[in-house]
């Protein structure tokens, strides 16, 4: 073999054409939709019986209740115990589980084929003989109660409690859980009142994907679930999302926290708005995967995270757009500038060709690789119907990817980005992150972790204080694995603003983004060490002719701490 | 019924090139997927002392780039494909593996040959993949709660120094590794002769065997590695050690014991009765202690398959205020109860039943094919295997399941790690 071949990457082959079958759809006499697609591959099959309700149709006096009830509707029959339920369920090999999201709740089942009546049997028992016992509801509060407390210890859990909050104000998106007292105010009563309302045929949709004649499942669900009757649907218009006039701040103070969460969202789109597919395209570009833009920025060439990504959450009733990271506390002002970057640039300059390509190609190549199991491609077809999509959006989907064009991505960019009216969500040590990312709003609030509003004041005590003078040449000690490690810093000040220049042994650069507030220094320090660029962030506070602090860089994974004094 | 149950065969071919290089091909054109799969015969347990983190490390080199490809390139090339990948390092392999529309086979060849005959082992990348490996192991070992742990029993069951030291191996090794020393551990085990490389999924048989040879047929051989000792020494008594996490929330514990080997008539007795102890909601531990006692919030167990001695563990986090030592009794009673009684038949049926649909579930996706395939044509040198593995473990008989746990988990040879949090709080 010649070298030559190896210089480059090789062409694809032709390529080898995808066809998803379309399912086959139909509806009994009690409104129950059956979509059926037959799937001879492999002797499995996969039942979804998805309800077009969900945690967001929880009446406010029972918050939590469809969830709940989800989660217990597999915890005992009249037939069965729970113990003796899980027996026969794994008996057979098979799985049965039931669950709610927002928009829809779902009892999902499957199992070798020969089991296909086994299964379908059970199901039909969570669905007319569940009996929520409440030894077996104790348990799950009891359980639920303790998941909740773990999930106050969680960021993540925290920026998405707040974001949502913010988002969606009285629209019952705004909820992302139960709160302890929605939990201690369950009862059997309301469970069992929610199943009758919501487990009812003319509010679900059966999917059946597998290894299954159709004419034979259909009279068999017609035996088993024909008497099922319909229930009265009472649907609450949700409230509107609250309009945003401004971009505002809010943080949730973890003191001591050694990283930042961040969110940056606004109100996009619901999941079946006819600018999906330009949306999720400029999505791709922008930073839904590792090879997009703010993972490339962020990560790959700043080094200020792990991840960083953008997602575009389009659900039945509303949607929004998210960006987030979790970065080290020292680079959260940082990291916010690279983020504003990257929506600046998405809405300002059209996509190049190679860019669009790559997010295309990426998204209509996994495609298949999504439906190559029975249950990736269940899923598929679940997504489809609940959302109610159009029948052949699965088999158009590709060629929907494919016709979006860079105007089209400019275009929802603007319409759907929104850098001056976003909610900034940071979890983190309020008084590290906030002298780095106050002029990005107004409009700020703080919170503890337990949701209870903290007074702004006391975290900028500095705040109104004029700036101390820090100008002058410093001569500090850096601690480096133990060892003291003397750098230089020459400060110019002006007003708030300091700039300047950084010596070090290894190499020398410029202090950049300073900024003075009272007595704390915060600035960036670009240097060049052995032939490599080197971003330092420098945080410190001024006593008189003293200052101390520490210096982050994503080269050294730990802060160094440093002290010095002002050479007079 | 489940004894009569026969999956159809899957297709195997297997060849190897002039260097040594074994190829197996699995054609399945139900999807226009394709999997591509390499296995270096290189894990922890290739590591001698002084030198441990080496193979993980190399994990890491994989990805800075080769002759033609640049650092971080390989990803990008397979995100803009539309395809997925990673690479893993356990004790017995390092594998890299992508799946990719079945049209961008020679890009997956391209990109695997590339790196073996060819992966830069600069000094500025070591530098960088060093303080990467480091970076991670600060993310997923020290700042996790209970993410040590399992280093920490396997250190207490096993006495040869190529199974009990951990994968991520030690910074301080890392750090005195020379670029040389590296370049060696490349030039002995990422050698053609040293790997297996697996096709899976929907591919024109004649093609992919001439994009084969182009890019792998010239990369030249290298001499075996060197014989590897993983024998132990049989265990008599009880080992016991408590470890202060200060990020564990709850206290916990973890129980192992020592095994025999993979493919071995009690390897599959024993992981069957893990199945039928810790695995799903049905389960002798969860029933007893999620539910009945409502005594643990995580209950967990798996073994921990190797060519050499193996293990088995089972763990679990207590509710607050729950006795430690209370919970562990009942987790020895049964197992006493299934060295005395052995399984019982729902029991037997449902292990069948289960294994018969995870057989049938691992053949649906080309990538866990091409893992299993990889591993039987790596470890057994035999990757039609696959096709037995079923038959395999529905022989298993209920006195089998016995004796493996009389004779192995209801003794004394086991290790207890008691994890006792000691933060703040």
């Amino acid at each position: 073999m010649t070298q030559a071949i190896r210089k480059t990457a090789p062409g694809a082959l032709e390529p080898v054409p995808f066809h998803i079958p379309k399912p086959y759809s139909t509806r009994l006499a009690n409104g129950l939709k059956v979509v059926i697609l037959e799937d001879r591959r492999l002797p499995l099959v996969s039942y979804r019986l998805g309800f077009l309700a969900g945690d967001v149709n929880d009446s406010s006096d029972r918050i939590g209740v469809t969830s709940a009830m989800a989660s217990m509707v597999t915890e005992g029959t009249v037939t069965y115990s729970s113990k003796a339920l899980a027996e026969k369920i794994e008996r057979l090999g098979a799985s049965i589980s039931a669950s709610s999201s927002e928009d829809f709740t779902i009892i999902a089942a499957s199992s070798l084929s020969i089991y296909s009546s086994d299964i379908l049997e059970l199901v039909a028992e969570l669905i007319f003989r569940p009996t929520f016992p409440e030894n077996e509801l104790d348990l799950y509060k009891r359980n639920a109660l303790e998941n909740l407390k773990f999930q106050r210890s969680q960021p993540n859990f925290l920026a998405n409690e707040q974001t949502a909050r913010i988002l969606y104000g009285e629209h019952p998106y705004s909820r992302i859980s139960p709160s302890p007292a929605d939990i201690e105010k369950l009862t059997r009563q309301a469970l069992t009142d929610r199943h009758a309302e919501l487990i009812a045929p003319n509010n679900a949709i059966l999917i059946a994907v597998g290894d299954i004649e159709r004419d034979e499942f259909l009279a068999e669900l017609e035996d088993k679930f024909g008497a099922w009757a319909p229930a009265e649907q009472v649907v609450t218009p949700p409230a509107e999302p609250p309009t945003r006039a401004a971009r505002t701040l809010t943080i949730v103070d973890r003191p001591g926290s050694a990283q930042a969460n961040i969110v940056l969202a606004n109100i996009a789109m619901e999941r079946n708005n006819p600018d999906y597919f330009p949306a999720i395209v400029m999505n791709q570009v922008l930073g839904a995967g590792a090879s997009s833009r703010v993972f490339m920025n962020l990560r790959e060439d700043k080094g200020y995270t792990y991840g960083a990504y953008t997602r575009l959450d389009a659900r039945r009733l509303a949607g929004d757009f998210e960006a987030t990271a979790e970065v080290r506390t020292a680079v959260t002002g940082d990291s916010l500038h690279e983020f504003f970057y990257e929506l600046d640039r998405i809405r300002n300059e059209r996509v190049s060709d190679d860019e669009l390509a790559d997010a295309q190609n990426f998204l209509t190549g996994v495609f298949p690789i999504r439906a190559e199991t029975q249950e990736g491609l269940t899923n598929l077809i679940v997504n489809q119907e609940l959302y109610g999509l159009p029948d052949d959006y699965l088999q158009t989907y590709r060629e929907n990817v494919s016709a979006v064009t860079a105007d089209d991505v400019l275009r929802v960019a603007n319409k759907y980005i929104w850098p001056e009216r976003l909610a900034i969500v940071v979890v983190g040590d309020a008084g590290e992150v906030l002298p780095q990312i106050r002029k990005y709003s107004d409009q700020i609030e703080v919170f503890d972790t337990e949701g209870n509003p903290l007074e702004l004041a006391s975290f900028e005590a500095d705040r109104g204080i004029p700036p101390e003078n820090v100008s002058g040449n410093w001569e500090l000690n850096v601690d480096f694995q133990g060892q003291a490690v003397q750098i230089t810093m020459a400060i110019e000040q002006n007003a708030a603003d300091i700039s300047g220049t950084i010596e070090t042994i290894l190499g020398s650069g410029s202090i950049r983004e300073g900024r003075v507030q009272g007595s704390r220094v915060h600035a960036t320090a670009s240097t060049e060490i052995q032939g490599q660029a080197v971003d330092f962030v420098i945080t410190g506070a001024v006593d008189g002719d003293e200052m101390t602090g520490t210096l982050s860089t994503d080269v050294i994974p730990d802060s160094l701490a440093f002290a010095g004094k002002r050479k007079l | 019924m489940s004894e009569a149950f026969k999956l159809p065969p899957l297709d195997i071919e297997e060849y190897s090139l002039g260097n040594g290089l074994r190829v197996v091909l699995n054609r399945d054109d139900a999807v226009p997927v394709v999997a591509v799969a390499v296995y270096y015969n290189v894990g922890s347990r290739n590591e001698r002392e002084g030198r441990t983190g080496f193979a993980h490390l190399f994990e890491h080199m994989m990805f800075q780039g080769s002759e033609n490809v640049k650092k971080a390139e390989h990803f990008q090339f397979i995100m803009k494909a539309g395809g997925t990948m990673n690479g893993t390092t356990s004790s017995e392999r390092t594998n890299y593996f992508e799946t990719l529309p079945a049209n961008q086979l020679p890009l997956a060849l391209w990109l695997e040959s590339d790196r073996m005959r060819s992966l830069a082992v600069t000094q500025e990348n070591l530098d960088n993949q060093r303080e990467a490996v480091k970076e991670e192991k600060r993310l997923r070992y020290d700042n996790q709660p209970y993410g040590p742990i399992f280093d920490l029993i396997n250190e207490m069951i096993y006495r040869n120094f190529a199974n009990s030291h951990s994968t991520i191996g030690s910074m301080e090794h890392l750090d005195d590794a020379t670029v040389e020393d590296v370049q060696e551990f490349f030039r002995i085990y990422y050698a053609p002769n040293n790997a297996v490389l697996v096709i899976s999924g929907s591919f024109e048989t004649a093609a992919a065997k001439d994009l084969v040879e182009t890019y792998f047929g010239d990369i030249p051989s290298q001499p075996a590695p060197p014989e590897l000792d993983v024998s132990e020494p049989k265990e008599v008594a009880q080992t016991y050690r408590e470890w202060e996490d200060k990020l564990a929330p709850f206290p916990a514990f973890l129980i192992g014991w020592k095994i025999p080997q993979r493919r071995t008539p009690d390897f599959y007795a024993l992981y069957l009765a893990g199945k039928l102890l810790y695995d799903g909601d049905s389960s002798r531990l969860y029933q007893k202690l999620v539910k009945g006692e409502e005594s643990v919030i995580q209950l967990f167990g798996f073994t921990d398959e190797r060519r050499g001695p193996s293990s088995i563990f089972v763990g679990a986090i207590p509710k607050p205020e729950k006795d430690l030592s209370r919970i562990r009794d009942i987790i020895m009673t049964e197992i006493r109860d299934v060295a005395a009684n052995g399984p019982t038949a729902d029991e037997m049926q449902k292990l069948h039943n289960q294994l018969i649909n995870d057989a049938v579930r691992m053949r649906q996706s080309s990538m866990s094919r091409a893992q299993h395939i990889a591993e039987y044509a790596l470890y057994d040198g035999d990757p039609s295997l696959i096709n037995a593995e079923l038959d395999d473990l529905l022989s298993v008989t209920p006195e089998q399941i016995r004796n493996a746990v009389q004779n192995y988990l209801n003794t004394d040879n086991r290790a207890l790690l008691d994890i006792v949090p000691a933060g703040k709080g």
